[in-house]
C-alpha cells in the first residue's frame, strides 16, 4: 500500500488520466460489442424493475423470472426441435419455428411467474421483498433440478438467433463504424431491448398509461379517485414487466449461447435493479447505467488480454488484479453511493394498496 | 418510509457486492468443474453383485511389490480369466454418470479395471450435492468396500478424511494431488509437510501433466492456424492446471512455428464462478478477445465458461480446442452445430489412469501418494479430428508422435520453470 502512495506520487496523475483514455479509445471497437452485449440483459432487467417499481410494485423476483424464461426457452426449445426438426433458418436473425416457440413460452413462463408474483404483492399484500425472494429462490432450485432430469438424455439445443451480420466496410467506417457494429452487429432480442428502452420512455412520459402509471406508483389513492383502477394497473404492469425480464433471460440461453446451465443469470436480474436505482427510475437512464456497467466490465476483459503499457501499465502492476474484476460493480457501487440521495423512488413504491386503508 | 427505501437500495447494494464475492467459492476447482448444482436421484450402492463366477484355476499370488508405481496402462494386464474378490466403488460428482466428461471416463475406467482383474462390477453413487460427498463415500465404507474411486478435486478433502479413517481401504481421487500435514491430515496452507505416501498408504491421488496435453494441442493450433496468430482462454490463473495447460500450449506452439503469436486471456483473476460456471460471461469475453486479437484457433480451459468461448469461436468462423476431454464428443458438436468447429481436444485419459490404479491394487503393485499420468504411462494426449474437415494432416499428426515420443524419453520441456504459477 506505501508502494502504491509513492507510486500515486510519484507519476503525474494527468497524465495516467490521458493514457487511460487513450487506451480506451484503443480498445473501443472491440469492447464496445461486447459492452452492448454485456449489458443487454441488464437493460431488460432494468426496465422491468421501472415498469413494476413506477407503479408501485418493487420486484426483486426478476433474477428468478430472467432464470426461469433461460430454463423455459432452452428446454421448449430442445423439446419442439425434437418434434419439428430444425428447420432452415432465415437469413436475417436466424429465426427457424422451434425457436420462436421457444421464445414465445420464455416469455409466457416469465409472465406466469410476475404473475405469482403480482398476487402475493398486490391481492394477498405480502411484502413484496420476500415474495421476490421466494420466486429467486424457488427459481433457482427448481430449474437447476430439472435441468438435471433432462440432461440425462443428453438433449440437443434448439440452437441460437444470429446477430445481423453487419458488411465489414460499414464495420470499417472512421468515426461511426465501431458504433453501428457494436449496436447492431447482435441478434433481434439485443437489438429489441435498444428498441423498447426508446419506446418505454416515450410511453412513460408522453401517454396515458404512463401518466396512469406514475401517478398510482405515487399516489394510488388520488389515482382511484380519478376512476383508476389501481390493483388492475398494477397486476398489468407486473405482468408485462415479467415478460421484460423473461426476454433477458431468454437472451442468455437462446442468443448469447445455446445452453442452459443452472443459475446462469449470476445475479445480472440484480445488477438490472441498481441500474434502475441509478437510472433514476427511467428506461433511459436506466440503459445508460447498464451500458455503464457492461462498459466497465468490457474494459476489465481487455485489461486481462491487452494490458496496457507505458507508465499506465506500470502503474497498474501495482494494483491488485482483483480489483479489476471488480470494476464493474465497484463503478455501480460508486455511482450508486454518490446518487442515492438524490434518486427517488416512487412515493409508494413497495407500498401494497389497500382501498380501505386510510393513509 | 425513508427506511424502506434506503433497504431497497441496501440490499441492491449488497447483492451487487455479493455477486462479485460471494459466488466465488475459494477453493480451486478442476479446469472443467462438473456443471454446479445439479442433482440426479442417485442410485444407492445396491449390495454388491455377485462376483464373477469364471472359475479361475489359481488367484493370483501378489506380485513383489515394486518400489516405484510405474502405471502401466493396459499393456500389463493381467490375464482377463483372473478373477479377484476386490468390491470397487465410484463416487462420482455431482451431476450424472454419463456425462462425456470426468464422471463417465472415470467411472469406465473402473469398469475397465475391474474386468480386467475378474473383479464384480463397480458400483456408483452420484450425490447429490457437495455435502453428501463425505456420506457417500462412508456408505462403501461401513460396506466393507476395498477400493473406493473418488472423481474430480471437488471430493478430495471426502477422501482424504475418508482415507485417513480407514487405512486399510484403498482410496483413487482422480485428478486429485495429495497435500497433507504431518498429522495426515488435509493441509489448507498448501505447506504440504506431511509424506502421503506413509501417511495414507493406501490412497492414490492421481493427478495429470496438463502441460503436456497443452503441448500436443499447442502443436495443432500452431499448425493450423493460417494468420500466425492462436489464442486461449483460461478460466482462472489461480488454478495451477488452468495455467499448466496454457504454458504447455504456448511452448508447444512456439516449437512448431517460432513466428506464432499466442495471445492469452483469463476470463476472471479471483472469481470461480465467473471463471467456470457462466457460459453467457466466456461468450461475451471470448467474442471480445476475437474481436481484438483476431486468432483463427483458440483453445480454452475454463470449464462451463469455456463452452461459451467455443461458441463464441465458432460463430467466428475460427477453429476450436476443447480441454480435459474429448470435447467434440461431451457436446455433441456431431449434431449441433453450435460446437461445429472443435478440431480436437487437450485430454486427460482419466480411463487409462483409473483402470491402470485398479490393475495396480489387485496385482499388489499399487502404492499410496501422489501418481502423475503423463505421457510416459499414456495420461494424456489429444482427442482424434472428427469434424471430417482433415486439418490435422499426417504431418501434423506425425509432429504430435514425435512430440509425444519426446515427452516419454525426457528431451521435450512442456513447462517453464514457473509451472503452474500465475
Amino acid at each position: 500500500m506505501d508502494q502504491l502512495i509513492n507510486g500515486l506520487y510519484g507519476i503525474p496523475v494527468a497524465g495516467l488520466i490521458f493514457q487511460a483514455v487513450g487506451y480506451i479509445v484503443d480498445q473501443l471497437p472491440f469492447l464496445s460489442h461486447a459492452a452492448v452485449a454485456i449489458s443487454i440483459p441488464i437493460i431488460f432487467a432494468a426496465l422491468c424493475g421501472v415498469v413494476c417499481e413506477r407503479s408501485g410494485v418493487v420486484n426483486i423476483g426478476l433474477e428468478g423470472i430472467m432464470l426461469t424464461a433461460a430454463f423455459v426457452g432452452w428446454v421448449v426449445g430442445v423439446v419442439a426441435t425434437q418434434f419439428l426438426g430444425h428447420g432452415d433458418p432465415t437469413p436475417l436473425f436466424g429465426f427457424t419455428l422451434p425457436l420462436i416457440i421457444a421464445l414465445v413460452s420464455a416469455v409466457a413462463a416469465g409472465m406466469l411467474l410476475s404473475l405469482l408474483h403480482a398476487w402475493l404483492a398486490i391481492s394477498v399484500r405480502a411484502d413484496q421483498i420476500i415474495s421476490g425472494t421466494i420466486i429467486n429462490i424457488i427459481a433457482l432450485g427448481l430449474t437447476g433440478y430439472l435441468i438435471s432430469l433432462i440432461s440425462q438424455s443428453s438433449p440437443k439445443g434448439a440452437g441460437s438467433f444470429t446477430p445481423l451480420a453487419i458488411p465489414q466496410n460499414v464495420a470499417n467506417l472512421p468515426v461511426v463504424g465501431w458504433l453501428i457494429n457494436a449496436v447492431f452487429n447482435q441478434g433481434p432480442i439485443a437489438i429489441s431491448a435498444i428498441v423498447l428502452t426508446v419506446v418505454l420512455q416515450i410511453l412513460l412520459f408522453r401517454s396515458r398509461w404512463g401518466l396512469r402509471t406514475r401517478s398510482v406508483g405515487e399516489h394510488p389513492k388520488a389515482a382511484e379517485t380519478v376512476g383508476i383502477d389501481v390493483v388492475k394497473l398494477r397486476y398489468r404492469n407486473v405482468v408485462a414487466g415479467g415478460a421484460l425480464a423473461a426476454l433477458g433471460g431468454a437472451y442468455l440461453s437462446m442468443e448469447l449461447t445455446n445452453s442452459f446451465q443452472p443459475g446462469m443469470t449470476q445475479g445480472r436480474g440484480f445488477i438490472g435493479l441498481a441500474a434502475m436505482i441509478v437510472g433514476r427510475w427511467t428506461p433511459l437512464g436506466a440503459f445508460g447505467a447498464a451500458v455503464l456497467f457492461g462498459s466497465a466490465q468490457a474494459i476489465s476483459s481487455s485489461i486481462t488480454f491487452a494490458p496496457p503499457t507505458g507508465s499506465l501499465g506500470d502503474f497498474m502492476n501495482q494494483v491488485p488484479p482483483q480489483l479489476f474484476d471488480a470494476l464493474p460493480y465497484l463503478v455501480t457501487i460508486i455511482i450508486l453511493a454518490g446518487l442515492i440521495g438524490r434518486s427517488t423512488p416512487p412515493a409508494a413504491d413497495g407500498q401494497p394498496y389497500s382501498r380501505e386503508a386510510a393513509t | 418510509m425513508h427506511i424502506k427505501r434506503a433497504s431497497v437500495a441496501l440490499i441492491a447494494a449488497l447483492t451487487i457486492a455479493a455477486c462479485s464475492g460471494a459466488a466465488a467459492t475459494p477453493t480451486p476447482l478442476p479446469a472443467t468443474p462438473t456443471p454446479a448444482p445439479v442433482v440426479t436421484p442417485a442410485p444407492t450402492p445396491a449390495p454388491t453383485a455377485t462376483p464373477v463366477v469364471t472359475p479361475a484355476p489359481t488367484a493370483t499370488p501378489a506380485a513383489t511389490p515394486t518400489a516405484s508405481p510405474t502405471p502401466a496402462a493396459s499393456t500389463a494386464a493381467p490375464s482377463p480369466s483372473a478373477s479377484s474378490t476386490l468390491k470397487i466403488g465410484v463416487v462420482t460428482d455431482v451431476g450424472r454418470v454419463d456425462d462425456k466428461n470426468f464422471n463417465q471416463f472415470s467411472f469406465e475406467g473402473a469398469k475397465l479395471g475391474a474386468t480386467d482383474i475378474g473383479a464384480a462390477a463397480p458400483q456408483v453413487v452420484v450425490p447429490n450435492s457437495a455435502d453428501e460427498y463425505a456420506s457417500d463415500i462412508q456408505q462403501y465404507v461401513s460396506q466393507s468396500y476395498d477400493v473406493i474411486v473418488t472423481v474430480g478435486f471437488n471430493l478430495y478433502s471426502a477422501t482424504v478424511a475418508a482415507a485417513l479413517a480407514n487405512p486399510n481401504i484403498w482410496f483413487i481421487g482422480v485428478d486429485q494431488s495429495i497435500c497433507v500435514d504431518a498429522t495426515g491430515k488435509d493441509d489448507p496452507t498448501f505447506a504440504c509437510k506431511g509424506d502421503p505416501k506413509t501417511l495414507l498408504p493406501h490412497y492414490i491421488g492421481i493427478s495429470f501433466e496438463e502441460d503436456q496435453a497443452g503441448y500436443l494441442a499447442g502443436i495443432v493450433a500452431a499448425s493450423i492456424s493460417q494468420s500466425h496468430i492462436i489464442g486461449a482462454i483460461g478460466g482462472i490463473n489461480l488454478v495451477p492446471a488452468v495455467v499448466r495447460y496454457i504454458q504447455g500450449y504456448q511452448l508447444g506452439a512456439m516449437a512448431t512455428d517460432p513466428t506464432v503469436s499466442v495471445k492469452i486471456g483469463y476470463v476472471s483473476k479471483s472469481d470461480f464462478t465467473k471463471a467456470f460456471a457462466d457460459p453467457a460471461g466466456g461468450q461475451t469475453y471470448a467474442t471480445q478477445f476475437i474481436q481484438a486479437n483476431k486468432p483463427d484457433v483458440l483453445f480454452q480451459v475454463a470449464g462451463s465458461t469455456g463452452n461459451g468461448v467455443l461458441q463464441a469461436a465458432c460463430t467466428a468462423g475460427i477453429d476450436g480446442i476443447g480441454v480435459d476431454v474429448d470435447q467434440w464428443g461431451s457436446l455433441s458438436a456431431a449434431t449441433d452445430p453450435t460446437y461445429g468447429c472443435i478440431v480436437t481436444s487437450a485430454e486427460k485419459h482419466l480411463s487409462n489412469a483409473v483402470e491402470a490404479s485398479i490393475q495396480q491394487i489387485s496385482g499388489g503393485t499399487a502404492a499410496g501418494g501422489n501418481v502423475e499420468y503423463n505421457a510416459t504411462n499414456d495420461g494424456i494426449g489429444v482427442s482424434m479430428e472428427q469434424d471430417g474437415k482433415g486439418l490435422i494432416t499426417p504431418a501434423i499428426q506425425t509432429l504430435l508422435d514425435t512430440a509425444l515420443a519426446g515427452m516419454k524419453a525426457g528431451s521435450v520441456t512442456t513447462c517453464p520453470t514457473t509451472c503452474g504459477q500465475p
